[in-house]
């Protein structure tokens, strides 16, 4: 579905995205894009959403540039950044042109909005100007406007800035349901737990630069330079006298009722720790992954490209 | 893992709207129709209106009426006659005219600069051109569309009272109309350039106001210095008073036929080229 090969961005001097070369498949699901503010997220978005041309290598969506490109235009729906909106505006109205800005009209543009309102929970609010509406529903009807025409790519833009913990949650609500009914999803953020909570596909940006791409555990498995983390908790001593016998050990630290490991093959170690433990071998009690989450993954990344 | 659809529904029917241009200039028609600027400007523009008319009336009877014969002479003085009086028809309307297209232009691409508009609308299948299109459409069928009835219903009034021995003349509109288009497009051009410098549209009705009565004051001190009557085609609202004037065939126009052509194709290019720039799928920022 989206192919960039080699794909750089230039705003004048500035490189904005280094070549960049990813693939996402076809079909339903969200891709999360993270990475801190200045990372190339709105640079790689510009150039998905054919706002601009690639200054190097080639950019294709469903199989084409998708610059200054309507067969491809059409097939996608973008969310940008911010929520200002013409505040005397009714959102009905604005959805109209947007609509008809897609190619649609007549029946066809007032059953698409019926449909989109629908699916945003806004049917029996959008004849509210913007000024009357919370920041929430504002993100709502932008989300609206990019599912009227049906797209099968989907593509935010830190859609969850200045929600609050029940819009947020509604919003995610709505892009996985989006995303079980086959539109692929792009989204992108700078904060950590949304990605997290959203999906476990990551593609990672830092200082214009693709990090990494895939799940969170690849991701984590290819970080040799950083051995995974296990807090065992049980008899710190025995599990400390078992684990220093294990060859995947690179460290060991003692905790009150608990040893934290630091392993750099956890998949070797781990259906050994869970043989020795279902034999009795070992007191264990719990076993908790430290550093597998997104939080930490990001950290080693940014930490050794820095 | 992705998760896959089974069956997806049938996408919806595209490409069975208008032309992006047109929704984009319809949309804009439909916010300003809606917006209470029109009740002051659409009574002063009636009151102007309804006093040509009246002007043509007076006129009839003056030389049909024999009670008025005396007083023909002192209205002839008065009065602007002939091919001034075919011009004067639109000329009055002028400094009311710039001042509403820069009310109503000058917001036209802040609007969507300040509310970031364009980056959603260039993600749909509208190209840059397209958005030009519509705005100088916009703003040029906005004075055109106004000065329309001034150009038409005196003629209609004379035709209806004195056929074609009345004081406009019968081809007064093929004159009128090609002279409006010019002036209309040289208003569109210039409103739509300067809003498209501006990041509000406050700003923007400053940034035209301050490029009509700027570029207006300047041609005029450089006339004044000089002594060159040709710089007055630097004189936006010359020219715009001037065009009628050139196409009825006025003894001493206000801006001679080539300054004005030269002027003209000045701001018209240098505006819409500066409006191309700063609209540019580049200039916005998602």
């Amino acid at each position: 579905m989206i192919t960039l090969d080699r794909a750089s961005l230039r705003y004048g001097p500035i490189l904005g995205l280094s070549p960049t070369t990813f693939q996402l498949p076809e079909g339903g699901g969200i891709t999360g894009l993270l990475g801190p503010n200045g990372a190339g997220k709105s640079s790689l978005l510009q150039l998905l959403s054919g706002l601009l041309p690639p200054s190097g290598g080639g950019v294709k969506v469903f199989g084409e540039a998708p610059f200054r490109n309507p067969s491809v235009l059409a097939r996608l729906g973008l969310v940008p950044e911010g929520d200002r909106l013409p505040s005397g505006l009714s959102a009905d109205r604005w959805l109209r042109m947007m609509g008809e800005l897609s190619g649609l009209s007549g029946e066809g543009l007032k059953a698409a909005m019926a449909r989109a309102l629908g699916i945003v929970g806004m049917a029996d609010r959008a004849h509210l100007t913007f000024s009357r509406m919370s920041k929430g529903m504002r993100q709502r009807i932008r989300l609206a406007q990019a599912l009227l025409h049906e797209p099968e790519l989907l593509i935010l833009d830190e859609p969850f800035s200045g929600l609050d913990p029940e819009a947020r949650l509604t919003l995610m609500a709505l892009l996985r349901d989006l995303a079980e009914k086959g539109t692929r999803i792009l989204v992108s953020s700078h904060i950590l737990g949304e990605i997290a909570q959203l999906t476990d596909r990551i593609l990672l940006l830092f200082r214009g630069r693709l990090l990494a791409e895939g799940s969170v555990t690849e991701i984590r498995q290819l970080l040799d330079r950083h051995p995974v983390e296990l807090r065992l908790t049980g008899e710190a001593q025995a599990l400390a006298r078992w684990a220093v016998e294990q060859p995947e050990l690179a460290a060991l630290r003692m905790e009150d009722g608990a040893v934290v490991i630091s392993v750099r093959s956890p998949r070797d170690l781990l259906p050994r720790l869970q043989k020795a433990a279902a034999e009795g071998g070992i007191p264990l009690r719990a076993l908790d992954p430290l550093d597998l989450n997104l939080d930490a993954v990001f950290q080693y990344l940014t930490k050794d490209h820095a | 893992m992705p998760i896959y659809a089974p069956t997806l529904p049938p996408a919806p029917d595209l490409h069975q709207g208008h032309p992006p241009a047109l929704v984009l200039m319809r949309f804009d028609f439909t916010r300003l129709w809606r917006q209470k600027i029109g009740r002051f400007f659409g009574f002063a523009f009636l009151m102007m209106l309804l006093w040509k008319v009246a002007r043509i009336y007076v006129d009839h009877l003056l030389q049909t009426n024999q009670a008025f014969r005396p007083m023909q002479d002192f209205a002839k003085t008065v009065l602007t006659q002939g091919a001034d009086f075919q011009a004067d028809l639109l000329n009055p309307a002028s400094y009311l005219l710039w001042f509403l297209v820069a009310l109503v232009g000058g917001g036209l691409v802040a609007r969507d600069t300040l509310y970031r508009v364009r980056p959603l609308m260039y993600a749909h299948p509208v190209a840059p051109k397209d958005y030009l299109l519509a705005k100088l459409g916009f703003a040029s069928a906005l004075p055109f569309t106004i000065l329309l009835p001034f150009a038409l219903l005196p003629w209609l009034m004379s035709l209806l009272l004195a056929g074609t021995s009345g004081p406009v003349w019968v081809t007064v509109p093929l004159r009128l109309l090609p002279a409006m288009a010019v002036s209309s497009v040289l208003m569109g051009s210039l409103a739509v350039g300067a809003s498209s410098m501006a990041a509000t549209p406050r700003a923007g009705i400053g940034w035209v106001l301050g490029l009509v009565l700027g570029t207006g004051t300047l041609a005029t001190m450089i006339h004044g210095l000089t002594g060159i009557r040709a710089i007055d085609g630097l004189n936006p609202v010359m020219l715009a008073e001037a065009w009628p004037q050139l196409f009825v065939g006025v003894e001493h126009p206000m801006v001679a036929w080539l300054p004005a052509v030269l002027g003209t194709a000045f701001h018209i290019g240098i505006w819409t080229f500066v409006a191309a720039r700063r609209t540019r799928p580049s200039e916005v920022v998602i």
